[in-house]
């Protein structure tokens, strides 16, 4: 039997999908990406092997994608996570039409075609607002988790607006709303609010087509995605583990290159 | 058609939206203010200027069809569109409006969700919205028949009125006005005269009517007269105490600007001038206790001006000058019915923002000695790069030549998003402290 | 060839040059050439800012950012003179500073020239303002000689027709040259003489003719090709720019031949002939239509709107001409970045990833 590995060396996590050749998954880890991304390749590489059962040499080919893609030595090939996450969503939800992806350290809204493909996609400025960065950011001012925002947020009855675009103004903002005795759940929801809003002008700069697939690691955030199905007014796919939607779709390119080899 | 929608819109004008207006002000709940004690009595002329703008905006909606619409940039020579009837509708006008009611950014983003870049002006972007979604706080804009700009205050105007014109697909007329560097030369004049000249057939094309020179006179000397009496409204704040303050003239300067060679904006700055006259006799200052005077520098923080007033009153401090308002008062006195065109291109091409930074800080200088300025708040403004580069240096030549202290406020005009509180209060205070010291 | 710094000082010792600072984007060369002054043109100098901020806000670009700069640093000390033309705020409100409150002690002259739509009134002045400039610098520079002007002007189509040549040959994939040498070359023009930079385009020419490599082509469109490592990022994808629509190359270089005797006149009608332009107020249909054409010719299939950060000019532009562009089919890619600095990771990945798209 062979088998098919996507690595998706992100800013925040890295993440693996084995494949088998009847395009199922058999195997995903998914790891802090830390310091050394080439060590959490080969940690989460090692992870996903244990979980699908089986051995290192049966990987007949490998795609590396995210930031750290070139710091994996064993990928035969490298492509970058906008092609990956297309194929990705597209796989997990055919029907979709925009892929929302918002990472560690970007955002990106793609536009998805037939087969995967994608048709347009835009990213994020240089600047911070919009990315899973920000919420981290702030987590930390709030003296919350991360994994907290999400529940945290559905429990306010009310919004802070939190007006500044910049991370840096808008920490301040935060800070200065904190001394003022505004209910923590109040200021998350209004953070969520302001990352949605910065998400939105991209969806719509490409405009929205068919479903909707969200990956990426915010994807768990169900503050952050039940604001943005109100605003698109219509439901978003999240799949279980959002964050390996990336990994999946570079499997499903060494899947591609294999049997283009053969 | 032509014809009632015509006289739809002079029954309006003249009957209609006034009886209307005092309608809907009487069965308005009269909300009790509360006095703040740091300002004194607030100017009754204010009723008129709302009276008066609110009218404008609400006759546009008959306008379309009336008369021909153009959309202008403040600094466009307007006069010449008053001559054919032109209902002149204005962007930069209305984009302060939208700041000062907090709707700017919200509009801002529904350019930027079409791909405008946050980096351009919020003015701009805030049309653009407009245009795009229909929204607006007064209602609707008229569409526009052409689109009138000058590059006199800045090139983005035209990059702006450039993407209204493949919008609207209307004709774009351009009032090309070169930059003063050194001088303004004769080649420089009659360049101008002669884009006025080729601006005629155009004009009469577009709105139907042949050019009328009497009528053109007739405006030019409104405007005129106009011009000098906002210029004797703002000098009044050479006055101790100052009568009004600059957060007031910022409201003030509607009509100069959007109403200019109109006999409205005349007679109102004459209403406006007797009260303040009589002000200045009876020695009642705009706040209780003057104790500092300072001039202001750029354009507006439309969202913020009534909060930076109350900050500034707390603390006896007047804004008795700014060499935004003073820019509508400087130099369309230039003005010459007897020479209309050259008289046009002189008054229009040698406005501040068309002017070398020496004439800028001449001007300043003489603001500062003949209004008593004590200090000096700059904004700078992201949106208005020509006001703003340069801002720096001015603020060093300041303190250097006249040992006047400034503060900078980075901020902008009508997109309150790029506003930081902290920051801007950190500065504040701090200037607060050097000025008492 | 010599190095920039190494070129110009010996064109002033050896060859009694003056050396004129020119800043973006558009101006009379041909005058300045036959004055016998080398107009050195400040587009992206590789410093490092350190003085500049504190005469420009965060909202300033750095093309104007690095221009001051690179005259704070004290590194214009050799120059006899700068020149800005009329290109946007940022440059003419720079040229005030400079002039009138730095106490830089060295003449600067300023260059107007009419904005677009065109009248009969732009072409008077245009000939006016060309003529009112060599007057100024007559004052410093001695009388000008219409014979060297004639000359000059001549010189100047000369080096157009070769651009045009090259860009031709390009648009038709038959140039061998790589993206980064391509533009390596063309941007010699900013401060080589005409008397050097015409034999080192023809030999160019010569050298580079060839089949270019298979990828897919596309355009780019901006102000000027830095950070120089997009060109090298897309030479390694094997996409080739097979035309661009950058304003410190084809839209100022392409000057279109003219057969006036008069050199003022034949200047006159160049600049009216030339290509569509933010800096002089095209319309957007103008700057669609000569995106398309370009596109077509070349059989595009994508343009990469490559943006200095902060430039309004270039930005107001951007929906337009992608919306025009993707209605067509033509897939676009817009990225905004500060000059001379590396191309993060980010910018890399959607230039990949825009390449990914169109193969």
């Amino acid at each position: 039997m062979k088998y098919f590995l996507g690595i998706d060396v992100g800013a925040l996590s890295t993440n693996a999908v084995i494949l088998d050749v009847r395009r199922e998954i058999v195997g995903y880890s998914i790891v802090q990406t830390g310091a050394n991304s080439t060590e959490a390749a080969e940690e989460t590489l090692e992870k996903a092997l244990v979980m699908a059962n089986i051995d290192r040499a049966k990987i007949t080919s490998t795609v590396a994608t995210g930031y750290g893609r070139i710091s994996v030595p064993f990928a035969e090939k490298k492509v970058t996570e906008i092609s990956c996450h297309a194929l990705g969503a597209y796989y997990l939800y055919p029907d979709t039409g925009t892929v929302i992806d918002i990472g560690g350290q970007d955002s990106k809204v793609i536009r998805v075609g037939d087969g995967g493909k994608v048709l347009d996609f835009t990213m994020n400025d240089k600047c911070a607002a919009g990315t899973g960065r920000f919420l981290e950011v702030m987590a930390a001012k709030l003296r919350v988790s991360l994994d907290e925002l999400g529940d945290l947020s559905l429990q306010a009855s009310q919004e802070v607006q939190i007006s500044s675009v910049c991370t840096v103004f808008a920490e301040s903002e935060v800070v200065s709303l904190v001394a003022q005795n505004h209910p923590t759940e109040e200021i998350i929801r209004g953070l969520h609010r302001s990352i949605v809003n910065r998400i939105w002008s991209m969806v719509k700069m490409l405009g929205i087509r068919g479903a909707v697939t969200m990956s990426g690691g915010v994807a768990k955030n169900r503050g952050v995605v039940s604001l943005l199905e109100e605003r698109l007014e219509q439901p978003i796919h999240v799949h279980t583990e959002p964050q390996i939607v990336g990994a999946l779709g570079a499997a499903l390119l060494a899947l591609r290159l294999a049997q283009t080899a053969t | 058609m032509y014809l009632i929608k015509n006289l739809q819109y002079h029954f309006m004008k003249d009957l209609g939206l006034p009886a209307l207006m005092r309608f809907s002000q009487r069965t308005k709940k009269r909300r009790p203010k509360k006095l703040d004690t740091c300002f004194g009595p607030p100017l009754t002329s204010t009723g008129r200027l709302k009276e008066i703008m609110t009218r404008h905006y609400l006759l546009s909606r008959y306008a379309e069809g009336a008369r021909p619409v153009a959309w202008v940039t403040s600094g466009a020579p307007v006069e010449l569109l008053r001559a054919f009837e032109f209902y002149t509708f204005y962007p930069e006008n209305h984009g302060a409006l939208c700041g000062a009611q907090k709707v700017g950014s919200e509009l801002c983003e529904v350019a930027e969700g079409k791909g405008y870049s946050q980096d351009l002006c919020s003015y701009a972007r805030i049309d653009l919205g407009v245009c795009f979604s229909g929204r607006t706080p007064v209602g609707k804009l008229p569409k526009p028949d052409l689109l009138f700009a000058s590059n006199n205050i800045c090139q983005t105007v035209v990059y702006w009125y450039k993407v209204l014109a493949y919008h609207w697909k209307v004709p774009l007329i351009l009032f090309d006005t070169p930059y003063n560097f050194k001088d303004i030369a004769d080649s420089d004049i009659s360049y101008m005269v002669g884009q006025l000249e080729e601006m005629i057939p155009v004009l009469e094309e577009v709105s139907g009517k042949e050019f009328n020179y009497q009528r053109f006179q007739d405006v030019i000397r409104l405007a005129k007269e106009a011009s000098l009496t906002w210029g004797e409204v703002l000098a009044t704040m050479k006055a101790r105490p100052a009568p009004m303050t600059i957060f007031d003239a910022f409201g003030h300067l509607a009509p100069i600007v959007s109403l200019r060679g109109l006999p409205v904006a005349l007679n109102y700055y004459r209403v406006l001038l007797n009260e303040l006259n009589d002000r200045v006799k009876k020695g009642i200052g705009a706040i209780t206790d003057e104790r500092k005077r300072l001039m202001w520098d750029n354009i507006a923080i439309w969202y913020k001006v009534r909060d930076l007033s109350n900050r500034f009153a707390e603390r006896g401090m007047n804004f008795v000058a700014a060499t935004y308002t003073n820019a509508w008062a400087e130099t369309i006195s230039y003005l010459d019915i007897n020479h209309p065109f050259e008289s046009l291109a002189k008054a229009y091409s040698l406005v501040i923002l068309n002017n070398n930074l020496n004439h800028r800080f001449e001007l300043m200088e003489r603001l500062v000695k003949e209004y008593g300025v004590d200090g000096l708040v700059i904004h700078s403004a992201r949106s208005c790069k020509p006001y703003s580069v340069g801002q720096y240096d001015i603020k060093r030549l300041l303190m250097d030549r006249l040992g006047v202290p400034s503060v900078v406020i980075e901020a902008d005009i009508a997109d309150s998003r790029v506003f930081s509180e902290e920051q801007t209060r950190t500065r504040l205070e701090a200037f607060f402290e050097a000025m008492e010291a | 060839m010599a190095k920039r710094e190494e070129y110009i000082d010996k064109e002033k010792k050896e060859k009694g040059k003056k050396l004129f600072g020119i800043f973006p984007a558009q101006y009379p060369r041909e005058i300045l050439w036959a004055m016998n002054v080398l107009p050195v043109e400040i587009w992206d100098p590789p410093l490092e800012v350190i003085h500049a901020n504190a005469h420009l806000q965060p909202y300033i670009c750095s093309v104007v950012r690095l221009g001051l700069e690179l005259i704070l640093q004290g590194k214009c000390e050799g120059l006899d003179g700068f020149l800005f033309p009329h290109t946007c705020d940022s440059i003419q409100n720079l040229s005030s500073i400079v002039s009138d409150y730095l106490g830089v002690k060295k003449p600067c002259y300023f260059f107007y020239h009419p904005k677009s739509p065109y009248q009969d009134s732009s072409r008077v002045y245009y000939l006016e303002q060309l003529k009112g400039l060599v007057a100024r610098l007559e004052k410093q520079l001695g009388p000008l000689d219409s014979s060297q002007l004639k000359h000059r002007v001549q010189q100047g189509q000369e080096v157009a027709r070769v651009l045009k040549q090259l860009y031709d040959l390009r648009v038709q994939g038959e140039l061998e040259a790589s993206n980064a040498d391509f533009y390596r070359v063309v941007r010699r023009g900013e401060y080589l003489s005409p008397d050097d930079f015409l034999p080192l385009l023809e030999e160019f020419l010569a050298a580079a003719k060839g089949s270019a490599q298979g990828g897919p082509a596309v355009i780019m469109s901006g102000v000027l090709p830095n950070p120089k490592e997009i060109l090298t990022l897309l030479d390694e994808l094997g996409v080739r720019i097979a035309h661009d629509d950058l304003l410190n190359c084809s839209r100022r270089l392409l000057v279109p031949p003219s057969r006036a005797d008069d050199p003022f006149e034949a200047l006159t009608e160049s600049y009216f002939a030339m290509p569509p332009c933010t800096t002089k107020d095209s319309s957007v249909s103008e700057r669609v239509d000569d995106l398309l054409a370009k596109v077509e010719q070349s059989n595009a299939k994508g343009v990469i709107f490559y943006m200095v950060k902060f430039c309004e000019p270039e930005l107001f532009d951007v929906p337009q001409l992608t919306g025009e562009l993707r209605k067509r089919g033509v897939a676009t890619l817009l990225i905004d970045c500060e000059l001379n600095q590396n191309l993060s990771g980010q910018l890399a990945t959607r230039v990949e990833a825009f390449f990914e798209m169109i193969s």
